[in-house]
């Protein structure tokens, strides 16, 4: 009876032995980088998964060695989870780090601003390797606003994957290009930048003639005071106001300037304004 | 006799009750994670009120959609709550998983939240979340991994047409 006792311990004592030899073990990496290849030791035999927080990866593997995953299976950063199943079941969490910067989200607010207006342009950029991986650590992030080869740049350092600044927007009209740049990687936006309101020194009009029973009014060119001409299609209002009441046109400017066709009147004052700017008084007819 | 069985009645709903509480908490915290959320140290714009009750809204959806679609390999809740690179990058796991016949478990036990950045324009805002999650691998109906762990995320959220979306959800080592 002892005898065969004895045998049945040396057999399930062989079994075990046998079972924790092909039992596969785990050596996860501890500083894998997406984009990089991984070399993952395993022993025994089974499968493989690697669970990453936007893929997974399957192996089958016998006999132990290392498995081996090329740089462009390795798309995510975060949390990995290392599992195997087969003759025994093991698991592992480890972290895989983003690559170098390879794309720039750049947002930039807003595509049209009047000129020589302070912090009302602001560019935001987020900063990821080339599989979309968000890179925390500080990363330099040049911004360069320019109009006409004229311009402003700035270096900021990013921080947890994010950089931002505010900036004036330039006294000359235009389309600005606002451009991200890390290492080779750029991203430009373009700001337009547009004369602002009419300056009030400069926003004169006089008497430009008569037809019929109709005075013609016309301003001087419209500039902003910064000498950009005030864009085409923008309001100008003008006024009369004499015995008889009041009377409004609204005209655009074109080509510069804006012109309004008024009732004639003996004696009637006339004023314009853009926006919430006014230009000179006029005085027609009376004595 | 009577006096006997009415107290055997309430021991045995008492115990029933002992039971399901647990199991309906358990079912709760599957299906809606708490959110809790900072906004003090948000730069450079403050967080708007409306805005904070938006955000703790949209990323709880977002978190309940993640549960949901690894635990069912199914598409439509990411679709509602994710855009850009965060649904990219969950769209293929999804996928992955259900090629290799695997489904992740969820147990959500809550997120601490700090808005870190907000812009300017209001457009977007990155979060920095200690979530508390337990999580289950299986192959199957095999459970290949289990663990449970304090997870630091970074997500950045956009405003869409009628809510906020989860645009970058990355984790990182502390």
């Amino acid at each position: 009876m002892r005898k065969v006792i004895y045998i049945g311990l040396v057999i399930a004592l062989c079994w075990f032995a046998e079972d924790c030899a092909r039992a596969a073990e785990l050596h996860v990496p501890q500083n894998a980088v997406a984009g990089q290849p991984l070399s993952i030791g395993t022993s025994g035999s089974g499968t493989l998964y690697l669970i990453g927080p936007g893929q997974v990866i399957k192996r089958d593997f016998k006999s132990g060695g290392a498995v081996e995953i090329k740089g462009e299976e390795l798309r995510s950063a975060g949390r990995w989870i290392a599992a195997v199943s087969g003759s025994s079941k093991e698991s592992q969490v480890f972290w895989v780090k983003p690559g170098k910067p390879g794309r720039l989200n750049f947002l930039a607010r807003p595509s049209r601003v009047p000129v020589a207006r302070p912090n009302v342009i602001s560019g935001v950029t987020f900063i990821f390797d080339q599989y979309q991986n968000l890179i925390l650590d500080p990363t330099p992030v040049n911004f360069n606003l320019s109009v006409g080869g004229a311009g402003s740049s700035k270096s900021v350092t990013s921080r947890e994957g994010v950089a931002w600044i505010n900036s004036a927007s330039a006294p000359k009209a235009g389309a600005a290009q606002f451009v991200a740049s890390v290492d080779a990687t750029t991203v430009t936006r373009v700001v337009q930048q547009v004369a602002a309101d009419p300056c009030e020194r400069s926003f004169h009009m006089h008497v430009a003639g008569h037809a019929g029973n109709r005075l013609i009014v016309e301003t001087d060119p419209i500039r902003d005071c910064s000498g950009n001409p005030v864009p085409d299609g923008t309001i100008v209002t003008f006024i009369q106001t004499d015995k008889s009441g009041k009377s409004t046109v609204d005209s655009r400017i074109k080509k510069g300037t804006a012109r309004a066709e008024l009732p004639a009147s003996d004696n009637a004052t006339i004023t314009m304004a853009a926006g919430v700017v006014l230009g000179n008084e006029l005085h027609v007819g009376g004595k | 006799m009577k006096l006997a069985r009415l107290l055997i009645l309430t021991l045995g709903a008492l115990l029933a009750i002992s039971g399901a509480v647990p199991l309906l908490k358990r079912i709760l915290a599957d299906t809606k994670p708490s959110v809790q959320l900072e906004v003090k140290n948000a730069q450079p714009r403050e967080v708007e009120d409306v805005t904070q009750n938006a955000i703790v809204r949209d990323y709880t959806l977002a978190w309940q959609a993640i549960g949901t679609s690894l635990a069912n390999n199914t598409l439509q809740p990411l679709n509602d709550n994710f855009a850009g690179f965060a649904l990219d990058k969950l769209t293929q796991r999804v996928k992955d998983q259900k090629q290799n016949g695997l489904t992740t478990r969820i147990v959500d036990h809550g997120h601490k939240v700090e808005a870190i950045f907000y812009s300017p324009d209001g457009a977007a805002i990155e979060l920095k979340d200690t979530a508390s999650i337990e999580t289950q691998v299986l192959d199957g109906g095999t459970v290949i991994h289990s663990d449970q762990a304090q997870i630091q995320y970074y997500a950045v959220m956009t405003g869409a047409e009628d809510r906020w979306k989860v645009r970058v959800l990355e984790s990182t080592a502390k």
